[in-house]
């Protein structure tokens, strides 16, 4: 990765059941300040394609999907950027 | 052994490799209508069964298959699929769900397999069994001549004849509504088509169809093997089970079918980089064992999972596939509402 994004909260969801990632990022997000970056680790395929469009409908930001290795992938979101 | 139970070696592999690109799991698509407002996946369940409902049709007309319809036995097709919507709720996937992710290495969805045979064989074979047939017994209902329902046969109306005439209404429908909702194309990455089939998950109209042609191409390999029925998975973990551990010989067009399924799924998952050996903390395995265990009494008490259901059941217009699919997601809508939707509304 060129430029390192700094979170400034880290969501581990590896390995956990549908749809935990999903419902976890986005009350997370919910909790957060306007313009907090949170990052998602998460290894669940069906998340990784839809908390990026869920988060947009939800007015947050998604700065980034990183596919890490395998099916792991880290997710950048910006809380409430688009409230 | 009839040799053509080996066509459901490719059926199986393609169902599998299709379930993992498309992530096709009901329990993700009834349960995030109301979780997340998300409707791909309930639009790919609803497109695979129109599409399936032509076919079947058409084939019975042409005397390739028969449609067979299962028992309607309303007090065992309403708690079974209340229980069996409940349980994937718990579990994390439905059968169809949990049988791609095992081949993604998802150990949850494995621990609700293990489950889900362990209670249904249980259901089917052993101690509660009596009971399951008694509440069959006292519920079933046929038509005078003792054939199962179908919309059809209830009111009198040609099946090919509703069939035809639901897919039509449907896609009128549909093209009213989207054409009402057009809206300017978005600008997507050029990707190739490898790409798109290999590495990216699949849309939903894609998977729809992919899924619908497995499935009538199923019930026509089936039928060819004896078994005149569409695609199913339940039955596929018993009889595999029954006959690997219990050495009953059971091996069927069904239990080979499955195993490539699960094959399928870890194939699609690997080519896509998505495969690997993945748990959840102890006690979410634990859940989704308990899962697994309502879902196989849910299935077994029912007469079949989502998949002989809703995939395969109501696209033949069959009674107690409607209503035994209506109260899966009403089961899946009723957990899913106090586990989720409560708790994110709070917020």
């Amino acid at each position: 990765m060129a430029e390192e994004i700094k979170a400034d909260k880290t969501l581990d969801v590896r390995g956990e059941i549908c749809p935990n990632p999903d419902v976890k990022t986005m009350t997370t997000l919910e909790k957060m300040e306007k313009g907090q970056i949170l990052e998602v680790l998460l290894d669940y395929p069906l998340s990784v394609e839809r908390i990026p469009k869920n988060a947009e409908n939800r007015k947050h930001r998604v700065i980034k999907v990183v596919k890490v290795e395998g099916p792991d992938h880290r997710i950048f979101i910006e809380a409430k950027a688009n409230k | 052994m009839n040799p053509l139970i080996f066509t459901g070696i490719p059926i199986g592999l393609a169902f599998g490799f299709a379930l993992q690109r498309g992530r096709f799991c009901m329990n993700s698509a009834f349960r995030d209508i109301i979780v997340l407002k998300e409707y791909d996946l309930l639009k790919a369940v609803g497109l695979a069964i129109l599409i399936q409902m032509v076919g079947f049709a058409a084939l019975a007309m042409a005397g390739v298959i028969t449609i067979s319809p299962n028992t309607f036995f309303w007090g065992a097709n309403i708690l079974g699929g209340f229980v069996f919507g409940i349980g994937m709720v718990v579990a994390g996937g439905c059968a169809s769900g949990v049988t791609y992710r095992f081949g993604e290495g998802m150990v949850g969805a494995m621990s609700a397999v293990l489950g889900l045979i362990l209670v249904g064989l249980m259901t089917t074979t052993g101690a509660i069994h009596p009971l399951v047939v008694s509440l069959r017994g006292a519920t079933t209902v046929t038509l005078a001549d003792g054939a199962n329902l179908t919309l059809a046969n209830v009111f009198g109306i040609p099946h090919y004849m509703l069939a035809f005439g639901i897919a039509g209404i449907a896609l009128i429908v549909w093209a009213i509504r989207s054409k009402r909702g057009e809206k300017s194309p978005k600008q997507e990455e050029e990707v190739s088509l490898g790409t798109k089939i290999f590495k990216n998950g699949w849309g939903w109209k894609a998977t729809a169809i992919v899924i619908a042609i497995i499935g009538i191409i199923a019930f026509v390999a089936s039928t060819a093997a004896g078994r005149s029925y569409g695609l199913a998975i339940c039955g596929g973990y018993w009889s595999t089970v029954q006959s690997l551990l219990l050495g009953q010989n059971l091996i069927s067009w069904l239990s080979v079918m499955l195993l490539s399924t699960i094959l399928g799924s870890f194939i699609g998952a690997k080519i896509a980089g998505e495969a690997k050996l993945r748990a959840p903390a102890p006690k979410v395995l634990i859940q989704c064992f308990f899962g697994g265990c309502l879902m196989g009494f849910g299935a077994a008490v029912g007469g079949g999972c989502n998949i002989t259901h809703i995939l395969t059941g109501v696209p033949q217009l069959a009674l107690s596939s409607i209503l035994n699919g209506a109260f899966i997601i009403f089961g899946c809508w009723a957990l899913a509402y106090f586990w989720f939707v409560r708790p994110m509304r709070n917020l």
